[in-house]
């Protein structure tokens, strides 16, 4: 709880506006200048151990590459949108960043502190106070035998916050208030199995509120729920953001829920980020062929019209193996306008204006047409 | 496939005995389900009744609890031990399925009505050759010798985009939309006359899914399947259906041709679910919320069900069940905005433009 008072938690409601971005508007709340979280060629392999012996000689036959070198850096009060299918890391990625995953190589900067190598430490309490994690399952998080108020109580116990149990009991029904569960008193004593889903997702909520943190790593924090409850929960995420400053890492499968959330968007394959910049200008232009593909197909109620169908980018196959990441650009054996370049070299991230980067030869010298807008 | 037309459509062999042949394909009337509970009796399904024909892909969409898997499971009685068909018709070819024993009905599973369970690709048996498991039902049901049904399940893993090759292969070698694949292989199996996909794309990558519903797009072309899927996602149905049918707590609320139902929503609960659904072809952070819960089942409000949440609600909907109120473009609603028969479209052209924006 050091620096919440001191930085402010919303900034004056005028519109910052780049003069590159014209269609973005960046909300209130984004503070443009105030770096919260930055990764630096961060780096997670798992190495594969075969048998016995290999697990004795601590000898890798071989490495997942789960998370291969990513940049990105995340503003005060800003929402990234962390997007990718099953095996791109970006889950890996969230759990770096709260420190329940090692990473092997790259730095962790957050808030203007190097805490790449923050573990087992009083330091590593204090800085998860300020970095939650909120799952993706609201039924398998809740302990069914702990009471509501006991589940969001636990980090204060733990973290030794709160002067007495009064003053503890008043943070819990703070937190399930700001949650949205009202009349807070009538949850606390609650068990898991009384309440819905959309619910236990916001007795969950509560659980991260209640440490007043400044980072929250939301892993498809809503893709369990109903559509109606989703949204109520979005809604819930947005007013945190502008009533406490909060900052996230929204990671999502689904780019649709990244569109209507996120201020930006980072697109990842088989852990690098293929694309990113504001949510704006990486839907409705994306650069790379991968996120053209994944915007194709991205589900509408709209009924496709005549043709829509044909127009659309089915890739064949699935994400390769992340222990065995093609040469070249990664995605290339699935890339519908691959050529001689990307088998061979890695393309980087390529500014492609207006705050957006696409790692793909083609957008080197800016000849890929915009995608479906 | 070419039509035989002394067969009912893609059908290449008989119909069951007591079959009217020119009775419609499905059709289920008023079907009401009741589940037991220890505090009083669930009226999962109340009044529901659809159709389908030859060929026809019908999507049922609502939101948990809104009986469309029960819908689903009443008709082949695969209801949990404390449901029951309380009253109502599902004929299948004119023949009435509710009134059939357990022996009689298992005739009709797999053969006349095959479900495509939700997550189904991880209910596979982990120690069986994915060949064998759609070889399975083939030689049970429909008693074939053993090398026949091999050779029809390579077929099958073919007609699903597995090379036959892959027969061999057990569940855990087959990544998830190949799993997905075999399961629809499987459905197929016994060649039945409608097939029925409970949430058949929804734990899949969006990639993996868009190729799922290719592969059911051209299943369709190809073999002239008649399709039920159900799911919650909106865009799932918009994509492959032809008719769509909302359902909430237990009863219709619209029904009609998908293309319809989707750019011009006339149930409120319709334009809610609609305006509430992210989707990247229009503007951000336009999305509705629906305020309230749905009902508790065991006592559901009187009149309609969705009054307590609806925008539009007026005296008469907390009274009165709403009748349903044909359109002459094949829609149904039941609501009573639309029982006035002057002002059909009031409510909804209002709703429809804060929901619809230039993408």
């Amino acid at each position: 709880m050091t620096n919440r008072q001191d930085a402010p938690a919303v900034v004056a409601d005028t519109e910052l506006v780049p003069a590159s971005v014209a269609p973005v508007i960046e909300p209130p709340g984004i503070e443009p200048g105030h770096e919260l979280l930055r990764l630096e060629g961060l780096q997670v392999h798992f190495p594969i151990r075969g048998g016995f012996l290999d697990q004795v000689r601590r000898r890798a036959r071989g490495y997942v590459r789960a998370v291969d070198g990513i940049d990105l850096a995340i503003n005060k009060g800003e929402i990234l949108g962390l997007v990718g299918e099953s095996g791109s890391g970006k889950t890996t990625t969230g759990r770096v960043v709260v420190k329940l995953t090692h990473q092997t190589g790259g730095r962790i900067v957050f808030d203007g502190q190097d805490v790449t190598t923050l573990w087992g430490t009083g330091n590593l309490r204090a800085y998860r106070r300020r970095v939650q994690l909120i799952f993706q399952d609201p039924y398998e998080t809740l302990n069914p035998k702990h009471t509501i108020a006991e589940f969001v109580g636990e980090p204060l116990e733990v973290n030794g916050i709160g002067t007495s149990r009064q003053d503890r009991e008043q943070r819990i029904l703070a937190a399930l208030e700001t949650a949205g569960l009202r009349p807070a008193a009538d949850f606390a004593g609650r068990f898991p199995h009384e309440l819905s889903g959309g619910q236990r997702q916001r007795v969950v909520i509560a659980g991260a509120l209640v440490m007043g943190p400044d980072l929250v790593v939301a892993d498809e924090p809503v893709s369990m729920l109903d559509v109606s409850i989703r949204t109520e929960l979005l809604h819930l995420m947005l007013d945190l953001r502008r009533e406490r400053g909060l900052t996230y890492l929204f990671i999502t499968h689904d780019l649709s829920l990244a569109w209507v959330l996120a201020d930006r968007i980072a697109v990842m394959y088989l852990g690098k980020i293929m694309e990113i910049g504001p949510a704006e200008r990486v839907i409705r232009w994306p650069r790379n062929p991968y996120t053209q593909a994944l915007v194709s197909v991205s589900p509408s109620p709209d009924p496709p019209a005549e043709g829509e169908r044909a127009a659309r980018t089915i890739l064949v196959g699935e994400t390769p193996d992340a222990a065995h990441i093609p040469p070249g650009c990664r995605f290339h054996p699935r890339c519908p306008l691959v050529f001689d370049r990307c088998r061979v070299d890695e393309p980087p991230l390529f500014d492609v204006g207006g705050g957006q980067q696409a790692a793909c030869w083609l957008a080197e010298g800016g000849e890929i047409e915009p995608g479906p807008a | 496939m070419t039509e035989d037309t002394t067969q009912r459509g893609r059908r290449q062999w008989p119909l069951p005995k007591l079959a009217d042949p020119k009775a419609p394909l499905l059709r289920v009337e008023d079907l009401a389900v009741r589940f037991r509970m220890p505090n009083g009796s669930v009226k999962a399904v109340d009044g529901v009744s659809f159709g389908l024909d030859d060929g026809e892909a019908l999507g049922i969409a609502g939101e948990s609890g809104c009986g469309k898997t029960t819908t689903a499971l009443s008709l082949v009685h695969l209801l949990p031990a404390n449901g029951y068909i309380k009253r109502g018709r599902v004929e299948l070819f004119g023949i009435d399925l509710v009134p059939k024993t357990e022996t009689q009905i298992a005739r009709y599973r797999w053969r006349e009505i095959s479900i495509v369970f939700q997550g189904a690709m991880n209910a596979l048996n982990p120690v069986q050759r994915i060949g064998d498991q759609i070889a399975e039902p083939i030689e049970v049901r429909l008693g074939q010798p053993r090398e026949s049904s091999r050779r029809r399940a390579g077929e099958l893993l073919e007609l699903v985009g597995i090379p036959k090759q892959r027969a061999g292969a057990y569940p855990h070698e087959l990544s998830g939309g190949m799993r997905q694949r075999a399961i629809i292989a499987m459905s197929l199996a016994c060649d039945p006359a409608i097939v029925i996909g409970d949430e058949p794309t929804t734990a899949l990558d969006v990639m993996v899914q868009a190729q799922i519903l290719q592969l059911l797009e051209q299943l369709r072309r190809d073999l002239g399947l008649s399709l039920i899927l159900i799911t919650h996602d909106l865009s799932v149905i918009a994509e492959t259906c032809d008719r769509a049918m909302i359902m909430y707590a237990g009863r219709v609320a619209e029904e009609g041709p998908s293309r319809r139902l989707f750019t011009a929503p006339r149930h409120p609960y319709t334009q809610k679910l609609l305006s509430s659904f992210p989707n990247i072809r229009t503007d951000r952070r336009t999305l509705e919320v629906i305020p309230g819960m749905p009902p508790d089942l065991r006592k559901p409000p009187p009149g309609c069900r969705f009054a307590p949440r609806c925008p539009f609600a007026m005296p008469v909907c907390t009274e009165v069940v709403p009748p349903e109120v044909r359109f002459s473009d094949g829609v149904r609603v039941a609501c009573h905005l639309y029982s006035d028969a002057e002002a059909p479209m009031a409510g909804a052209a209002g709703l429809k433009a804060a929901g619809e924006t230039g993408a």
